[in-house]
């Protein structure tokens, strides 16, 4: 068996950290082992820093948004998945543009949270339900150009159905219907600020064949400056 | 079922512009009066005394100064009421030109020969006509004294007095009298303005009681034709509330009694309000029932509202446990979508008013999708 993900929570209520941690136990294959809780972030700063792959972090930490945080805790090395109640879309994208994995809304946790840190491990995409309502809603000239079925698979999986059941709508395979969601999520990782966990999610991307590095084209507005042009060529090589 | 819609006559125009025109329309009397004065009354005079004058050219001087003074206050009052700034600074131009145009008449003749008392009076009349009437009576106390003072220099007898207090009576008082003509008449326009604006709220009222009226009964014919034949069976026995068949009627002429209640509420985001309206019942039966939106949604018009939540009491009278409601802009419209464990299919009330229904039933798991295009 390969060696679980090693897994820390930084959450300011211990209730939500002991109801994660509880997750974390029921998977039948324990493939998720948790190492390191803390109320803030001031563990992780320390020398020698906690070792995990993945951090969980609950966005909000004695009433303040630590968005801002996840630029410092991805270039440490570590993988974050977002865990929060905001379920605001300009703090979803905000937090993917900051280089998070995933984003997992407090609703959404119990079916998603030890999947999204898998994957985060994995450096593979994540999209839940909340992911995929802030990336139709996204409204602002540096979003990614999505394709119709890339957003006619977001909208369907926005809506509560199951992949099997999207694949059936659009006449297409469950597989199919993840590369499209995938697809759509890698195009986020090729935008915007650059971070290292940006960077190996593409990666990873192109190496699986969700993506092609040509696919990766940013929507061109004329108002964002030529400096927001991601730097294409530098993931997978 | 249509409902009435009682027509709104777009009634009489705004009231404060309509006595704001009766007050032009004196304003514009009142500038006639005194330019009229100022040409014909002091100008013809000004003519006629022309050799009497030691210097006719002083005095026509003065007599300029006057009529632009006039003009300037004319220009001031058809702009509005003028300020105490402006209005007062063209009254003190008058009385100056109006004393110094006296200072220099001869002496002993100057009541016979002079011509700015008036005008003065009267450009005193046209900028501070609608101000307080206390600034008018000081002005015109100011003139009758200036013009007093130049008399006493010149040596006052008896007859001069009684010559100045006929001019006096004379002049002052036509110019006090249009002054308070004219504020009668501003009252009596505001007025009428008033009544016209008491009738126009009555008549909008009317029409609003009409439309919440017409609403009314359109809700109650709503509810003949549903809640009120279970309720009949019910209350006589033939219908069994232990069947399960009743109870899911129920389920759904309660969810419509919630929603036609809602639909009276006037909040921002209708729809989602009646939405979840609609869902209160299912959620009293245990069904968690969640709702969420996507983008700025736009307004749907009541007609479409109604058929999405018609299809929402269906499905979620259905629901066995969870139900998913999603709004979501898209191209043109919005898409409210349902997912819910109905475990069958369920039949869906009639598509329309601009909203197209679809539905896919997998493994127990229904999802439906009511669009709303706006076009």
């Amino acid at each position: 068996m390969e060696q679980p993900v090693t897994v820390a929570i930084i959450e300011d209520h211990p209730v939500v950290t002991e109801g994660v941690a509880s997750w974390i136990r029921s998977d039948p294959d324990q493939r998720v082992r948790l190492v390191h809780t803390a109320r803030d972030l001031t563990g992780l700063r320390a020398v020698p820093r906690p070792a995990a792959d993945v951090i969980i972090l609950d966005l909000e930490l004695s009433g303040e948004l630590v968005t801002a945080q996840i630029p410092g805790l991805v270039a440490a090395g570590y993988r974050v998945v977002a865990f929060s109640g905001h379920s605001d879309p300009v703090i979803v994208i905000e937090t993917l543009d900051n280089g998070a994995h995933a984003y997992v809304s407090k609703e959404e946790g119990r079916d998603h949270l030890v999947e999204a840190v898998l994957a985060a491990a994995a450096d593979r995409p994540y999209v839940t339900r909340s992911q995929a309502r802030a990336m139709l809603t996204d409204q602002r000239s540096a979003r990614p150009a999505l394709s119709q079925q890339e957003q006619q698979a977001l909208l369907l999986w926005f809506q509560g159905m199951s992949k099997a059941s999207v694949g059936r709508r659009m006449s297409i395979s469950e597989n199919t219907v993840r590369q499209y969601i995938n697809r759509a999520r890698a195009k986020y990782a090729a935008t915007g600020r650059t971070a290292p966990s940006k960077d190996a999610l593409l990666a990873r991307a192109i190496e699986d064949g969700v993506i092609r590095a040509g696919e990766i084209m940013p929507y061109k507005s004329f108002a964002a400056p030529a400096a927001d042009r991601p730097c294409l060529d530098a993931p997978g090589q | 079922m249509t409902p009435v819609q009682p027509t709104v006559q777009p009634t009489v125009q705004p009231t404060a512009m309509m006595s704001g025109r009766y007050q032009r329309a004196f304003t514009i009397a009142v500038v006639f009066l005194v330019a009229g004065w100022h040409l014909a009354g002091a100008g013809g005079q000004l003519l006629h005394n022309r050799p009497a004058y030691g210097s006719f050219a002083f005095q026509g001087a003065m007599w300029l100064v006057m009529a632009l003074a006039i003009a300037a206050g004319s220009v001031l009052v058809l702009r509005g009421t003028p300020g105490w700034c402006p209005a007062w600074t063209v009254a003190v131009v008058a009385l100056a030109a109006s004393t110094a145009a006296a200072a220099a008449s001869p002496a002993g003749q100057m009541l016979a020969v002079n011509w700015s008392w008036g005008s003065a009076g009267w450009t005193g009349v046209l900028v501070l006509l609608r101000r307080r009437f206390s600034e008018l009576a000081w002005f015109l106390a100011a003139e009758a004294l200036a013009i007093l003072g130049v008399q006493v220099r010149d040596g006052l007898n008896r007859t001069d007095l009684a010559g100045f207090l006929a001019v006096l009576a004379w002049s002052t008082g036509a110019q006090a009298a249009v002054a308070a003509g004219v504020k009668a008449l501003d009252a009596a326009a505001g007025q009428a303005a008033t009544a016209a604006r008491n009738e126009h709220a009555a008549r909008e009222r009317a029409a609003t009681t009409e439309i919440i009226r017409a609403a009314r009964h359109a809700r109650w014919l709503a509810l003949q034709e549903s809640a009120v034949p279970l309720v009949a069976e019910l209350a006589a026995g033939t219908a069994d509330p232990g069947d399960a068949q009743v109870r899911s009627r129920s389920a759904v002429q309660a969810a419509r009694l919630r929603r036609l209640l809602a639909e009276s509420d006037e909040v921002p985001g209708s729809l989602v309000h009646e939405l979840h309206a609609s869902a209160d019942v299912a959620e009293r039966r245990g069904v968690a029932v969640e709702i969420e939106t996507a983008g700025l949604l736009p307004q749907v018009p009541a007609p479409a509202r109604r058929v999405i939540t018609d299809a929402a009491i269906a499905i979620l009278s259905a629901a066995r446990s969870r139900a998913r409601i999603t709004l979501a802009v898209v191209t043109s419209g919005i898409a409210v979508s349902f997912v819910a464990d109905t475990g069958a299919v369920v039949r869906l009330p009639a598509a329309g008013a601009g909203v197209a229904i679809e539905q896919q039933q997998d493994r127990g798991m229904l999802w439906a999708e009511a669009r709303w295009n706006s076009r």
